[in-house]
């Protein structure tokens, strides 16, 4: 059975890689919807219910840490894993994510998809 | 033998010869008594000097007349002939009476020179001086009582320190007649010197004291000074303003330990300043909204026989809420500059990584798109590195245009021409407004104010909604015509609001200017708009507007190595206008 990936990222290059990445690293597992910020994320979220989701927390107008405490009051958002995709410089900040039920962190600037995948396999095993 | 005759020629020689040994023993004598008078003269001159020089290296900057009398007495016996030299000091609350006795005398002596003296002082004061308690001090020889010789002479020196009488100094002796007038005159003289000297030393101190307290009550820190046992001395405004004090005089400690009881123990930092002499910094601490540097360090004298020793403490709150401003501003702007910089970087990466390994290659679509994509990455990279080499060359001072007789005319038009696409694509009306009278020929960096001319227009796209309106304008400004004038009698659009400097100002220019019909810039958010710092910050910018936030810093750059102005009128849901001036 094919799972929902929603990855949530106003960096449109970087969400493209990360989709073609895990379409082709999960050779037809997945199936990888993108939304470009917080809004549209909710939105997607509420109509595809995800079994994971992939959230930049560096988004303008609504952040990661704004989009997952307004999921994470829907009834459909309460239990879905996220994996967050921050900066190493945003470390700091990550206590607060984990309060909010956040399963694993990628480092934007130094990721691999391998690794991803490994995560992302793992999560939804 | 001698003849007879010659007797009364010998006797009139014999007189001559009398009276020739007479007048030059006399004269001898005469020069003698006169080299002795300079000699004693001298003598008083080098006594004279040598006093002074020893009151000034004995008590160096002292204010204590007391000591400078004691080198006076303790000396005198080298210049003058006396039984006793005394003084008698008016203090607070008693009387200093010192007497120091070059040979023995009755205590009958002593005790009429003690009555004489607090005559003269009550005769001097013009009021009386008997309840007073007199301390008396006798130094030198015995007093013996079977010395009964009296008072015979004897002379006063009033002491008079910055025009008020302080005390007396006496000069007394068993033998009548002794002192001269010329002698007396020369005590005199000295002890006016050094009574003159204290004057001007207590003048200084006042003057600096005065100095200080002025420069305390108008400095910016908060300062607090506490003796030995925390007793606040002193506490300037700035120190009443921090823990808000509001009543009248000096707080007391403990309302600065109240006040930061929760966050610093003041009174154990003073303690452990004052005991351990040590300077102690508390870097921050965040007191009522604002973030204090707070400084404890002991006071310590630094003059006279107490240097060195710890005479209190001093409480120092320095304000730091604005350095710590400036500091997160710029802890915010390098890690947004990071992630700006690392994004790209992070993708042409993956990019590079996903066109090896997987089967991208072999879809022609699919590799095309990850072309435009490395394309797009790297040119934002690069843009970004470019936007920051310039900001980096104006903040050195090193931001240089090169300027030549170029059209300006021409070069607008072709960046209209070049953004006309773009309006389209956006569903936006686009208009140039060109006024005749601008000259061909403009002194310009062609390549520089080109940039300037993409930034505003693209900014003005941006911002501007679909089925709004832009306009670019070029016109002449003459000095003390405003520039919104000028441009409505073109029948431009222009907007005023939030405009800072007067345009009519503005010296004869070449005026650029692009209204826009966009959402319009927040007032607070107008005087941002060039500052690199908060330009970055993610609130300026959302998804629909991406740029390196560095951009109108640099425009500004540009136009003021131009010699230009920069400005911006904005009105919310109205639009912008933001204009440039290139002057003649």
């Amino acid at each position: 059975m094919t799972k929902k990936i929603l990855i949530i990222d106003d960096d449109k290059i970087f969400s493209k890689i990360l989709r073609d990445g895990l379409v082709a690293g999960g050779n037809g597992k997945y199936e990888v919807f993108s939304a470009f910020d917080g809004e549209e994320g909710l939105q997607v979220a509420e109509r595809e219910r995800p079994d994971l989701i992939m959230l930049d927390m560096m988004m303008p107008k609504v952040t990661g840490i704004d989009f997952l405490k307004k999921f994470r009051k829907e009834e459909w958002g309460k239990e879905t894993p996220v994996i967050v995709e921050t900066q190493l410089s945003d470390m700091e900040k990550m206590s607060e994510g984990i309060e909010l039920g956040v399963r694993g962190y990628i480092i934007k600037s130094d990721y691999s998809l391998d690794t991803i995948l490994r995560q992302v396999e793992d999560i939804l095993k | 033998m001698v003849p007879r005759e010659l007797f009364p020629a010998i006797a009139v020689l014999t007189v001559l010869y009398l009276v020739v040994v007479a007048f030059s023993y006399w004269g001898v004598r005469r020069t003698k008594r006169k080299i002795y008078e300079k000699d004693a003269e001298v003598k008083r001159r080098l006594y004279e000097l040598a006093i002074l020089k020893e009151i000034s290296d004995r008590t160096g900057y002292s204010l204590n007349i007391q000591k400078i009398l004691d080198v006076i007495v303790g000396s005198l016996n080298q210049f003058l002939e006396y039984s006793a030299v005394s003084y008698m000091l008016l203090e607070p609350s008693k009387i200093v009476f010192k007497a120091d006795l070059e040979r023995s005398v009755s205590t009958h002596f002593i005790k009429e020179i003690r009555t004489r003296m607090l005559g003269s002082l009550t005769a001097l004061l013009g009021r009386d001086l008997a309840d007073m308690e007199v301390e008396e001090t006798i130094t030198g020889a015995i007093m013996i009582d079977i010395i009964e010789e009296p008072v015979q002479s004897y002379f006063n020196i009033p002491l008079v320190i910055g025009g008020e009488l302080v005390g007396v100094l006496t000069v007394s002796h068993t033998k009548a007649g002794l002192y001269k007038e010329s002698e007396m005159e020369i005590l005199y003289k000295i002890v006016n010197q050094a009574s003159q000297a204290v004057t001007k030393l207590e003048e200084v101190v006042k003057t600096e004291q005065g100095k200080i307290a002025a420069m305390l009550e108008s400095m910016l820190e908060g300062v607090v000074m506490t003796d030995r046992e925390y007793h606040i001395l002193a506490a300037n405004p700035a120190a009443k303003f921090v823990i808000g004090y509001k009543g009248e005089g000096t707080p007391t400690i403990f309302d600065f330990i109240d006040a930061f009881k929760d966050l610093l123990d003041i009174r154990s930092k003073l303690e452990e300043a004052i005991k351990l002499d040590k300077i102690i910094t508390v870097k921050e601490v965040f007191f009522s909204n604002k973030y204090y540097q707070i400084v404890v360090s002991p006071v310590k004298s630094n003059v006279g026989f107490t240097k060195g020793e710890i005479l209190g403490g001093v409480i120092i709150f320095h304000d730091v809420t604005h350095e710590k401003e400036a500091e997160k501003m710029r802890n915010d702007f390098t890690s947004m500059m990071v992630h700006e910089l690392r994004s790209p970087l992070g993708n042409i990466k993956k990019i590079g990584e996903m066109m090896r390994s997987s089967k991208v290659l072999e879809d022609k679509q699919a590799s095309s798109e990850y072309v435009s994509m490395l394309y797009e990455s790297s040119s934002s990279m690069l843009d970004l590195v470019n936007d920051l080499l310039d900001v980096a060359k104006l903040e050195a001072g090193k931001f240089a245009v090169e300027k030549n007789q170029e059209n300006l005319k021409e070069i607008l038009a072709e960046r209209v021409k070049f953004f006309d696409t773009t309006a389209r694509d956006v569903g936006v009306t686009f208009k140039l407004l060109m006024e005749s009278a601008v000259p061909d020929s403009v002194a310009i960096d062609s390549k520089r104010i080109t940039q300037v001319m993409n930034n505003l227009f693209s900014n003005a796209f941006n911002y501007t909604p679909k089925g709004g309106m832009v306009t670019a304008l070029c016109f002449m400004h003459k000095k003390g015509a405003s520039l919104d004038i000028e441009a409505r009698t073109m029948l431009a659009p222009w907007i005023t609001d939030n405009m800072s400097a007067d345009t009519a100002l503005i010296p004869d220019s070449v005026v650029v200017a692009v209204t826009d019909t966009g959402e319009g810039i927040l007032t607070e958010n107008i005087e941002r708009l060039f500052n690199k710092f908060i330009q970055f910050s993610s609130s300026a910018r959302d998804s629909e507007h991406k740029g390196t936030g560095l951009g109108l810093v640099i425009v500004k750059g540009i136009v003021e190595a131009h010699g230009g102005v920069i400005g911006v009128g904005s009105k919310r849901g109205t639009g912008s206008t933001f204009y440039f001036t290139l002057p003649l």
